[in-house]
C-alpha cells in the first residue's frame, strides 16, 4: 500500500512538473526566447500550431497530476 | 440556501462613484493605441457605439440588479432566470473578463511606470506587471480600502483639464464616423476591442446589496455613469486624435500621456502618468475584490471547491479566492501583448452580456410577479437587441482572442460536468487522454529514432537527450493514465 502511493505520488508530482515546464516553453516559444524559433526551424506562421499542441500537452498533464496528487490526500 | 448579502450604507454619490470607479480604470489609457490602429480618427465613433450598447445592457443590468439586489451581480442574476450551466457559464465568463482585465491593468502600470524608468528590456514588461500583482494580492489579503470618491473626482477632474486644454490649444478638424464598408467594419472591432472600458459599471449592480433603495439608485446610478463616461470618453478620443497624428498614437503604448506633454508640456505628461499608475492599481484592486467574490458564490453554490469560502484567520480576507485569482493574472499577464489580453476580456464581457440580457427575458417569463422597483423601457426590444449586438461584436473580435475564448468555454463546461457527471468519470477520462498523449509521445520519439523527417528540427547532439526525454515523457502518461483508470476514488 505504502509503494502504491509513493508510486501515484511519484506520477502525480512528475506529470504536475511536467505540465508547467510545458507551459514555461510555450511561453519561452511565443516569445522567442533564446532564438528558440530558430533553433527548433518553425516558422511563425506555425507557432501557433505548436502552441496548441503544448497547451493541450499541458493542461491534460497538470490535470492528471493533479487527480493523482489529490488521491494522496484523501 | 445562505446568500451573501452586505449592510445597506451606500447612497447615490457612492454607487456613481462605484460605477465610476470600476469603470475609468487604466482601459482608456492602454487600449487606445491599438483602437486607433484599427479604426483611425473614428475611434470617437466606435467609443460613442460601445457607449450605447453597452447602455442597453447596462438598463438590465438596472432590472435585475433592483429586483435581485444580490452579491454576485449577473450570475446571480442568472442563476434564479436561467439555472443550470448557463448560470455557471455567466459566472465562469465575469471571472474570465474581470482576470483578463487586472492582467491589462496590470501590464497597464508596467508601461506607465516605463515613463520613469526607461528601460529597453524585453521581459520587463511582464516582470513589473506580475510584480504589482504579487503586492497588491498581499495587500487584498490585509483587507486594503478600494477607491475613494475623491480619487474618482480627482481623475474626472485630469480628465476634463485634458478636454479642456486640448480645445484651448486648437484641434485640427478629422472625419470620426466612417464613410466605407470597411470602415463600418474597423468601427465595430475597436467597438469589440474597447468593450470593457464601460464594463466597470456593473459593479453598481455586483453591489446592489450594499446600495440604499436599491430600486432608485441602481439603474439611477447606472444610468448617470453611462453618460458621464460616454461623454469622456469621446472627448478625450476626440482630444487625442486632433493634437496627435495617428502614427504617433499607434506606435506609442502611452498615447494620453502623449497628447498630455502636446498640450501642457512636460509637466501635464507627468501628471497624467501618475493618474494612469493610479488608474491602474485601482482597476487591479477591484478586479482583485470582484473575482474573489464571484470565486465565492460559485464555490457557495457548488461549482467550486468549499475551500474558496474559508477567510483568513487574521485578516477576514477570503485569502485563498484571493490568491487563486492572481496566479492566473500572473499567467495573463506574462504574456505581454495588451492586444490579446484587452480581446480576450471583451471577448468573455460580450457574451456575459448577451447572457444577462437573455436572464433578464427569461426572469420575466419565469417570474411575472417579481417585485420589480425598476423596469426596462421598450421591453422586450432593449434585452433582444442587447444580444444580437453582442452576437455582432463576437463576430469582430481577434481570431487567436476568439479560439482562446472558446476554449475557456469548453473548460467551464468541463469544470460544470465534473459537478454532474461525477469525479470518477471525469478523472477514467483524463486517464485515457494521458494514456493518448503517452502513445502519441512514443510515436514522436520513434519517428525521431528512425530518422523520419519531422517537421521541426532537432540539433544531431540533442537528439539521444530528446529520445530519452520522450521515452520518459511517454512512460509516465501512460502509467498515469492507468493509476487513473484502475483507481477507484473514495468521493
Amino acid at each position: 500500500m505504502k509503494g502504491r502511493k509513493l508510486i501515484i505520488g511519484f506520477v502525480g508530482a512528475t506529470q504536475e512538473a511536467i505540465g508547467a515546464l510545458t507551459i514555461v516553453f510555450s511561453y519561452i516559444l511565443y516569445h522567442d526566447l533564446f532564438d528558440v524559433q530558430i533553433w527548433l526551424d518553425i516558422s511563425a506562421e506555425h507557432v501557433f500550431f505548436y502552441l496548441l499542441l503544448l497547451f493541450v500537452f499541458g493542461f491534460v498533464s497538470i490535470i492528471s497530476g493533479f487527480f493523482l496528487l489529490r488521491e494522496l490526500s484523501q | 440556501m445562505k446568500k451573501l448579502k452586505g449592510k445597506r450604507e451606500l447612497g447615490l454619490f457612492q454607487a456613481v462613484m462605484i460605477g465610476l470607479g470600476g469603470a475609468i480604470g487604466i482601459e482608456i489609457f492602454v487600449l487606445f493605441n491599438y483602437a486607433t490602429y484599427l479604426a483611425g480618427s473614428t475611434i470617437v465613433f466606435a467609443l460613442f457605439i460601445c457607449g450605447i450598447i453597452n447602455l442597453l445592457t447596462m438598463l438590465s443590468f438596472s432590472e435585475l440588479g433592483a429586483a435581485i439586489p444580490e452579491v454576485g451581480g449577473e450570475y446571480s442574476y442568472a442563476k434564479a432566470a436561467l439555472g443550470g450551466f448557463l448560470a455557471f457559464l455567466t459566472g465562469w465568463l465575469r471571472w474570465v473578463s474581470n482576470a483578463f482585465g487586472a492582467a491589462l491593468a496590470a501590464l497597464g502600470f508596467a508601461y506607465n511606470i516605463s515613463y520613469f524608468v526607461p528601460v529597453d528590456m524585453p521581459l520587463l514588461t511582464p516582470l513589473i506587471a506580475s510584480i504589482i500583482i504579487v503586492v497588491l494580492t498581499f495587500l487584498s489579503i490585509r483587507g486594503i480600502r478600494q477607491i475613494g470618491p475623491m480619487i474618482v473626482i480627482a481623475f474626472i477632474a485630469f480628465f476634463v483639464i485634458l478636454i479642456l486644454g486640448g480645445l484651448l490649444h486648437g484641434l485640427e478638424f478629422k472625419i470620426f464616423y466612417p464613410s466605407t464598408l470597411e470602415g463600418a467594419s474597423n468601427v465595430f472591432a475597436t467597438t469589440a476591442y474597447t468593450f470593457i472600458m464601460f464594463l466597470g459599471m456593473r459593479a453598481i449592480a455586483a453591489g446592489g446589496s450594499e446600495i440604499k433603495a436599491p430600486g432608485k439608485n441602481i439603474p439611477r446610478a447606472i444610468l448617470i455613469s453611462a453618460v458621464v463616461l460616454m461623454v469622456l470618453y469621446c472627448s478625450i478620443a476626440y482630444v487625442t486624435v486632433s493634437v496627435l497624428s495617428l502614427d504617433d498614437i499607434t506606435k506609442s503604448h502611452i498615447p494620453l500621456t502623449l497628447a498630455a506633454k502636446q498640450i501642457f508640456g512636460e509637466t501635464g505628461a507627468i501628471i497624467l502618468t501618475i493618474a494612469a499608475i493610479i488608474a491602474a492599481l485601482s482597476s487591479l484592486s477591484t478586479a482583485i475584490m470582484v473575482q474573489s467574490s464571484i470565486t465565492r458564490a460559485l464555490s457557495r453554490d457548488g461549482y467550486l471547491p468549499k475551500f474558496f469560502l474559508s477567510t483568513h484567520r487574521r485578516f477576514k480576507t477570503p485569502h485563498i479566492s484571493i490568491i487563486f485569482g492572481s496566479i492566473f493574472y500572473i499567467l495573463f499577464a506574462a504574456t505581454g501583448v495588451v492586444e490579446f489580453v484587452g480581446y480576450v476580456a471583451g471577448f468573455a464581457s460580450i457574451l456575459g452580456f448577451a447572457l444577462v440580457n437573455l436572464s433578464l427575458i427569461r426572469l420575466r417569463m419565469k417570474m411575472p410577479h417579481l417585485k420589480r422597483p425598476f423596469k426596462i423601457p421598450l421591453y422586450p426590444y432593449v434585452p433582444i437587441a442587447g444580444i444580437l449586438v453582442s452576437i455582432l461584436l463576437l463576430l469582430f473580435i481577434e481570431r487567436s482572442a476568439l479560439s482562446l475564448g472558446i476554449v475557456f468555454i469548453i473548460l467551464s463546461l468541463l469544470t460544470y460536468h465534473v459537478g454532474m457527471v461525477g469525479y470518477n468519470r471525469i478523472r477514467i477520462a483524463f486517464g485515457g487522454m494521458s494514456l493518448g498523449v503517452g502513445g502519441f509521445v512514443a510515436l514522436f520519439a520513434y519517428l525521431l529514432r528512425t530518422g523520419y523527417p519531422l517537421p521541426i528540427s532537432i540539433p544531431p547532439h540533442l537528439s539521444a537527450i530528446i529520445f530519452c526525454l520522450l521515452i520518459f515523457i511517454c512512460a509516465i502518461n501512460i502509467l498515469a493514465g492507468v493509476l487513473n483508470i484502475v483507481t477507484k476514488s473514495k468521493r
